[in-house]
């Protein structure tokens, strides 16, 4: 019943929309899109996957019995202990109560996961749109480049710029290090997608009357194209938190992260040593990792394919 | 065909810049560090001040970075990388870590296509059974899991609890494992190699099934199925040839990031291939072996894109080059 009315009221919006201005209906595209993210499961457990998990990053403070990077239990003799009531993952040689790390973890790899990207899709989205409307020499340097980019190593690259930047830039500064590196190199990925999404729009009416309007080449661009290429760059952008999250924990694994913050890859590295008789140090972060990733990548096929409208039967 | 060298040519050509860009960037970023002579100070106990003078002249460290950039690429012109910051000449660091890579990288990229592409094929044609969700949910694990972290898993099963196979490195030092020093080397590859296919693997998977999915709604295989062609020669013939361009460039690219070794499953398994090198020389930041290594590694890549340009062309007649 309850069900029933919804959907009533939903058709009657549409209903209504369409008899208003075009702009309206702009936005029934993502009623439609949500609709049909609904009805996906693996979907919809990413997005609960990924709610679940910033919850947590939220909330790490106080959810975690102790501090980030805290040795406490190794004052009290607990160190090194199989998981228990007390400490449910574990406590490490060094003594750290990896559940605390693992929610700690959670805070400092979607900070970077999420900042880096948001860097990617404000550089990538520029740096596209201009490759994509601008014809001739220009457009060609930046595919150039952008190409460059593509070519170039770019994990040893980071690597070298993280340990050299560590050392330069004042401790504490790790992580937003960590995610501007991530996100500067990128943005190629973000300005693939809206390059190709503007040679398309481009030569879409619409583009034509805004420009016989009189409307300057930014303004189209940034007013009139820009917006709608979003549904490609939000789709790659959640599947590129996934990946980001995965070069963090690999830069923190190998030891340029930052040694001050709880990260997964950083207690991962704790663990291998004592890898023998400790198992669930490397276990329960990488564990963390990989679900975290999933939902992502779950959260990101979904909307794939809700919002993409060419797989729309 | 003088297209083709025309083509090559000009890629070649186009490489001298790039290549300039990278090793230039790499040679600031590596020297933005601090002075490499006081790094190699603190390997030794007690330096007279004229050894220190001769290191300092041996890596002109007293000169501008533009001229230690022109040095060290005069050097390069004569196939000399220089030397490491501990002494010996980066070359022969390198040299015998590519092939160790290789050795690594070359079978998990034949056994991911050979292994991945049948089964993505698979999976696309049986869309939404059950084999291929559980398909599709096996490759969705391959490719959100940290390479490194499945390989730890891995030697605290196998190596650690099992004893069954060794824990790291490319050979025996202290044991031989299975007999001979062959099957020695078969034992130390089976737990990164059959990480390293999975993690591919999952990504093959997944692009083949997508592409495939889409292919298989053309029109042409339309037609291709109502003109009685059988159902093996529709999928094999028409539909995989199209789905399959983009694994190309995939490919291209994976071998190409692969020259850089996977550096976090390398360091896993104590694999002494590149990537596990750049990582301990970053974190010593021997500047030499730094930028020869990413040196090499961009040479590598560049030759892995052209290769693949090539072969597109060669697979996709509108795929014209020149």
């Amino acid at each position: 019943m309850h069900i029933r009315r919804k959907a009533k009221t939903e058709n009657a919006t549409t209903e209504k929309q369409e008899t208003t201005s075009t702009r309206r209906r702009g936005a029934s595209q993502w009623a439609v899109g949500w609709r049909r993210f609904k009805r996906n499961k693996a979907g919809l457990a990413g997005l609960f996957i990924v709610l679940f998990y910033v919850f947590i990053a939220l909330t790490s403070q106080w959810l975690a019995p102790y501090p980030p990077r805290s040795f406490l239990s190794l004052v009290q003799g607990e160190n090194g202990e199989p998981p228990s009531w007390k400490h449910p993952f574990g406590t490490s040689k060094a003594g750290l109560d990896i559940f605390s790390e693992v929610l700690h973890g959670a805070r400092g790899d979607l900070y970077v996961g999420v900042g880096a990207t948001i860097v990617t899709v404000i550089i990538g989205l520029a740096i596209g749109a201009i490759a994509g409307y601008l014809r001739g020499g220009s457009g060609d340097f930046i595919l150039m480049i952008t190409q460059v980019f593509y070519t170039i190593p770019l994990l040893p690259l980071i690597l070298l710029f993280a340990r050299v930047f560590m050392i330069l830039v004042a401790q504490g500064f790790g992580l937003t290090l960590i995610l501007l590196l991530l996100g500067f190199f990128g943005w190629p990925t973000i300005s693939f997608v809206v390059r190709g999404e503007i040679l398309r729009i481009r030569e879409l009416d619409f583009v034509k009357a805004s420009q016989a309007l009189g409307a300057s080449r930014w303004r189209v661009i940034f007013r009139h194209i820009v917006p709608n290429t979003l549904t490609p760059v939000i789709i790659t952008a959640t599947l590129l938190i996934a990946g980001n999250i995965l070069t963090e924990v690999v830069i923190s694994f190998l030891g340029f992260g930052d040694a001050n913050t709880s990260t997964w890859g950083i207690t991962i590295q704790e663990g291998i040593t004592y890898m023998r008789t400790e198992w669930w140090t490397p276990v329960f972060p990488g564990l963390a990792t990989l679900f975290a990733v999933l939902g992502f990548n779950l959260l990101g096929d979904g909307l794939s394919d809700a919002l993409n409208p060419r797989l729309r039967d | 065909m003088a297209n083709l060298t025309i083509y090559v040519v000009r890629r070649i050509l186009f490489m001298i810049p790039v290549f300039l860009g990278v090793s230039i960037l790499t040679f600031i970023i590596s020297n933005a560090a601090g002075d490499p002579i006081a790094l190699i100070r603190q390997g030794l106990r007690s330096v007279s001040p004229e050894v220190l003078e001769a290191l300092r002249a041996y890596y002109h460290v007293n000169e501008p970075l533009y001229m230690r950039y022109l040095y060290w690429l005069w050097n390069l012109l004569h196939l000399d990388l220089g030397r490491s910051l501990s002494g010996s000449p980066v070359l022969t660091i390198i040299g015998p870590l590519i092939p160790t890579t290789l050795e690594l990288q070359i079978p998990a990229l034949i056994l991911a296509v050979l292994i991945g592409v049948p089964i993505g094929i698979y999976s696309a044609r049986h869309q939404y059974s059950k084999r291929d969700v559980s398909i599709t949910t096996f490759a969705l694990f391959g490719y959100s899991m940290p390479t490194f972290w499945l390989g730890l898993m891995m030697i605290i099963v196998f190596s650690l609890y099992l004893g069954w196979l060794p824990s790291g490195g490319a050979a025996g030092i202290t044991r031989i494992w299975w007999g001979s020093e062959f099957a020695d080397r078969i034992a130390h590859l089976i737990m990164p190699l059959s990480v390293l296919t999975y993690i591919q693997l999952a990504t093959f998977v997944r692009l083949i099934r997508g592409n495939m999915l889409q292919t298989l709604r053309e029109d042409y295989i339309l037609a291709a199925r109502s003109c009685g062609l059988k159902e093996r020669t529709v999928v094999y013939k028409h539909a995989l040839r199209n789905a399959i361009t983009p694994i190309v460039t995939i490919l291209g690219l994976g071998f190409g990031s692969s020259l850089a070794g996977a550096p976090g499953l390398e360091t896993a398994f104590n694999w002494p291939g590149l990537g596990y090198q750049f990582v301990r020389a970053t974190f010593s930041l021997d500047i030499p072996q730094i930028v020869g290594i990413t040196v090499v590694i961009t040479i590598m890549l560049m030759i892995a894109n052209i290769v693949t340009d090539l072969f597109y062309g060669l697979i996709d007649p509108r795929v014209r080059l020149g």
